[in-house]
């Protein structure tokens, strides 16, 4: 492995930023999740009664959502509350004095068990005669919910499309040690070694560059977390969010080892069991 | 030990490199294999290191057909074979040592027993002082036996040697046999491809001649002349 340090270097580097592509974005999506993850639970349908409505058929009303399949739970919210909680918070509460009658309208707070199912809710809910009008706050959510769906998708075929060009890295740089070495590995079969005695060190340096590769992978990870951090946290600060970036993770980074350790095998055993065949004697 | 069966190598291509070559050498015995250049001398050794494998005929070592053995167990079968070859074959990134060492490491022995028996070898080829240089420092002659060091160094039944004094003087050449004859005096089966005729009829030794892949002539030296 070390025979060629230009190559062996190369060659661990490719194989660093292959992993790090995919893992990046991979890491991009789980912690766009967990923010998105926060929000979903704060996803809630308004549902505004329309004016002038009994409060006996209010109270029917709130029932009948109840009973809508994909509600969690349903709460009601008088116009007087609602007076006095925008009172409360707009600083208004004084010009509103001269208002005559409450501008606001009754509304009840639906809270959809599903994101997936708010949409549908939505159309239900509209049907209902005794309501005015319906609001999904967190429709952006959904479509967020796409995106990262297809972010995953794309992890997977980033990341199956770079591991293939890891193995036929990987297998290149073993064919050429495979072909350097090729006096010794015929000298080795003439004295009685086995095929998997001539394999062996081949594997080990496949498994090993895989190592490596994903070992400096992790290292352009960090970097990459120590020079989004500040932004991220500008970002969150400005949403008076607590959020923070998460990286890999030990067993993460555990993961990246093994699918390093892996790939990294699989283009030595495929390059050696190819090129293997072609010195004699077999 | 070993026996030919009117054995026939054709090489793909069609070219005939032995015909019906039938023989029998017993355990102990030592034999010289000469003939023109492209008489089969080389071929007819590959066909026992399992290099090649033979078109029509059987080949017997100690009993078993060869044409039988398992692939996987072609390893196992060459454990029990010493070759030398003209060119040596040795690998100059590794000392004299690692290079004497490589038959008992692809088996598998202790790291002493392997300096034991490497030492042993060395001694037996006169070159226990070199161990540790490289072989590129050393003479034609003295790679040479380096390479013999290693084809004996885990004591083979057979050894075989494909023109081992190809480049070498008549002097080293006649020491290089005499040290062939020292491993025939302890039972191991010897034969010797060359065509170094002048060398092996002083040495009055069993002779088999190939000519255009057959073999035309089988006895002692001074029966032939
Ligand atoms: N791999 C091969 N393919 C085709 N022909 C070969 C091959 N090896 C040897 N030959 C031919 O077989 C004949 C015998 O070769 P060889 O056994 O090397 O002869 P020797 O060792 O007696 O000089 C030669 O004519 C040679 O050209
Ligand atoms: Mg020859």
């Amino acid at each position: 492995m070390l025979r060629e340090p230009l190559q062996t270097l190369l060659t661990v580097v490719v194989i660093a930023i292959a992993l790090t592509l995919p893992t990046a974005l991979y890491i991009s999506v789980e912690n766009i999740r967990q923010l998105s993850g926060g929000v979903e639970s704060s996803a809630q349908i308004t549902v505004f009664v329309k004016k002038g409505a009994r409060p006996a058929a209010i109270e029917k009303l709130g029932e009948q959502l109840g009973k809508l399949s994909g509600v969690t739970s349903v709460s009601y919210i008088s116009a007087q509350t609602a007076l006095e909680e925008f009172n409360a918070l707009s600083g208004f509460g004084s010009a509103l004095q001269y208002l005559d009658e409450n501008p606001l309208p009754e509304a009840f707070l639906v809270q959809p068990l599903l994101l997936n199912d708010s949409a549908k809710l939505v159309a239900e809910i509209r049907q209902i005669t005794l309501v005015d009008d319906v609001q999904l706050d967190m429709e952006w959510l959904s479509r967020l919910d796409a995106l990262l769906d297809m972010g995953r998708k794309l992890v997977l075929a980033l990341g199956a499309a770079l591991g293939i060009g890891v193995i036929l890295v990987v297998g290149n740089t073993i064919r050429l040690a495979i072909q350097s070495r090729r006096d010794e590995i015929i000298i080795v079969k003439l004295v009685g070694g086995t095929d998997a005695y001539v394999r062996r060190p081949f594997l080990y340096t496949g498994l090993l560059f895989g190592f490596f590769g994903a070992m400096v992978a992790a290292l352009m990870l960090i970097g990459l977390g120590f020079w989004l951090e500040p932004s991220v946290n500008d970002l969150a600060s400005l949403y008076q969010s607590q959020f923070r970036l998460s990286g890999l993770g030990v067993s993460g980074f555990i993961a990246l080892l093994a699918i390093g350790g892996g790939v990294g095998l699989a283009g030595a055993w495929i390059s050696v069991s190819q090129h293997m065949r072609d010195i004699k004697p077999r | 030990m070993i026996r030919f069966d009117n054995l026939s190598k054709r090489y793909t291509g069609g070219f005939e490199a032995l015909r019906n070559v039938s023989f029998e050498m017993d355990s102990g015995e030592m034999a010289f294999l000469t003939g023109h250049s492209g008489a089969g001398k080389s071929t007819l050794l590959k066909l026992l290191m399992l290099i090649e494998r033979p078109t029509a005929g059987n080949l017997l070592i100690n009993g078993k057909n060869l044409n039988r053995l398992a692939k996987s167990r072609i390893p196992f079968y060459r454990r029990q074979l010493g070759v030398v070859f003209q060119n040596h074959q040795l690998l100059f990134d590794r000392s004299v040592f690692e290079n004497v060492a490589l038959p008992l490491q692809v088996s598998g022995y202790s790291p002493g027993e392997i300096g034991r028996r490497v030492r042993a070898a060395l001694d037996s080829v006169g070159l226990l002082d070199r161990e540790k240089q490289s072989p590129i420092e050393l003479s034609g002659g003295e790679q040479q036996r380096v390479g013999i060091a290693r084809a004996v160094v885990h004591k083979p039944k057979i050894l075989l040697a494909d023109e081992p004094t190809g480049n070498l003087d008549p002097q080293l050449s006649a020491e290089i046999m005499a040290l062939f004859r020292r491993f025939q005096d302890v039972g191991v089966t010897v034969l010797v491809a060359t065509h170094d005729i002048s060398l092996i009829n002083k040495m009055n030794m069993r002779i088999m001649r190939l000519n255009q892949g057959e073999l035309e002539l089988d006895g002692v030296a001074h029966d032939i002349d």
